[in-house]
């Protein structure tokens, strides 16, 4: 069978692993919906199909991209976390999406703070989010990553805002890295209720 | 190293066919930035012909099958892109081939590595049957198609989308093979339109 040999990450709750074909149909929904807005969609089917494919030849590609993200315990899926650097994009980007109604429970700052790991560990000396200043959640999540607005660092097209992610030094047993575990085992704890808005 | 695992190689007399590789996509950047792919989804941006090479690769792990690489034998080069297509909002699997430059026209390098993915569609993968979607300016590939055994199907649904295309079904299994033992002569005269 053909495939692509993409490493399996493993958090506390989560396993992340490469796009597979029957994970399909919920990045489908995803990118049918609202959600999808600051992400290009919402797309139609053909779209989406054509998008779910190319995440998978972007590994090919680039030898980094977007992981899915599933339950470690029930396999289910929350969302993509990942690297992206498609044609265009200035540096390589540290991307995320959640499906809708998985939002709120702090999949996407686990997922998105092991796929960072990752990556630094593999040679990348920093990254850049590229986010819609209207894309608020994400912004948010950006700031929780320890992320900074780099108003230097050229866009995608002009429209979007530049997030820089804290260099791996800045994530080496500091008190930055140690807040944002801090914040996943929070959301780890079972007893645990966020307050507010429903944040990725 | 990330890359496609367990993809097939198709040999024919002069070409080797091969799972795209990322030394391919400014070739089909280029080709996808000119009118000559209006018969395949283009002209397009670089940035969507980014993508669509890159959902090309997406292909294979998806359907474990999809568009080869056609180059020839001793030289490495990206002529094309021929093989097997079956986004999952298609009726039905198609064989579709695409040659990047003008130039290399007019040789049988589209039929012959076609011709390939026919055999290996049926002997391999095991396909009952085989369409090629085809828009109906694209002389070109209506005579590539006709050359090799395919007829026009009137009763297939085509692709839904906004440009109109006809279905070709090419011939089944068995006679598919006797065509290959004794193909049909080819014209000589250069064709009026790119193969797509």
């Amino acid at each position: 069978m053909t495939s692509l040999n993409i490493p399996v990450i493993e958090t506390k709750r989560l396993s992340l692993r490469g796009p597979a074909a029957e994970d399909y149909p919920n990045f489908k929904a995803t990118f049918a919906s609202y959600r999808s807005r600051f992400m290009g969609g919402p797309l139609n089917p053909y779209e989406a199909w054509m998008l779910y494919a190319a995440e998978m030849g972007h590994w090919d590609i680039r030898g980094f991209g977007m992981w899915m993200i599933h339950d470690k315990d029930t396999d289910e899926t929350y969302g993509m976390a990942g690297g992206w650097q498609p044609a265009g994009w200035p540096e390589r980007e540290i991307a995320w999406i959640i499906w809708p109604d998985k939002a709120g429970k702090g999949f996407a700052l686990e997922a998105t703070n092991a796929v960072r790991k990752h990556y630094y560990a593999n040679g990348w000396d920093t990254a850049v989010s590229y986010l819609d200043p209207k894309n608020l959640d994400s912004i948010r999540l950006a700031e929780r990553l320890g992320a900074k607005k780099d108003a230097d660092a050229p866009s995608i097209d002009g429209s979007d805002a530049v997030y820089r992610h804290p260099s791996p030094a800045q994530l080496d047993d500091t008190q930055l890295a140690h807040g944002i575990e801090m914040e996943i085992g929070h959301y780890a704890d079972p007893k645990f209720t966020p307050k507010g808005w429903a944040l990725d | 190293m990330i890359t496609l695992t367990n993809t097939p190689v198709l040999t024919t007399k002069r070409l080797t066919l091969r799972v795209p590789e990322p030394q391919d996509a400014p070739a089909f950047i280029q080709f996808y930035s000119t009118d000559r792919s209006q018969f395949t989804g283009g002209p397009m941006t670089a940035r969507q012909a980014w993508n669509f090479f890159a959902t090309e690769l997406g292909h294979w792990v998806i359907n474990g099958f999809g568009m080869f690489t056609v180059t020839r034998h001793d030289d490495d080069t990206a002529l094309g892109i021929v093989g097997h297509w079956y986004p999952n909002t298609w009726p039905e699997k198609e064989i579709g081939w695409v040659l990047f430059d003008p130039a290399h026209e007019g040789q049988g390098i589209a039929f012959e590595a076609a011709q390939a993915c026919i055999t290996h569609a049926y002997e391999t993968l095991n396909w009952d049957t085989i369409v090629s979607y085809i828009a109906p300016q694209n002389t070109a590939s209506i005579a590539l198609a006709t050359r090799l055994g395919a007829h026009l199907d009137t009763d297939a649904t085509p692709v839904p989308g906004a440009k109109p295309c006809n279905v070709y079904r090419h011939a089944g299994p068995k006679t598919a093979s006797l065509i290959e033992k004794n193909p049909p002569r080819r014209a000589d005269q250069p064709h009026a339109g790119g193969l797509q």
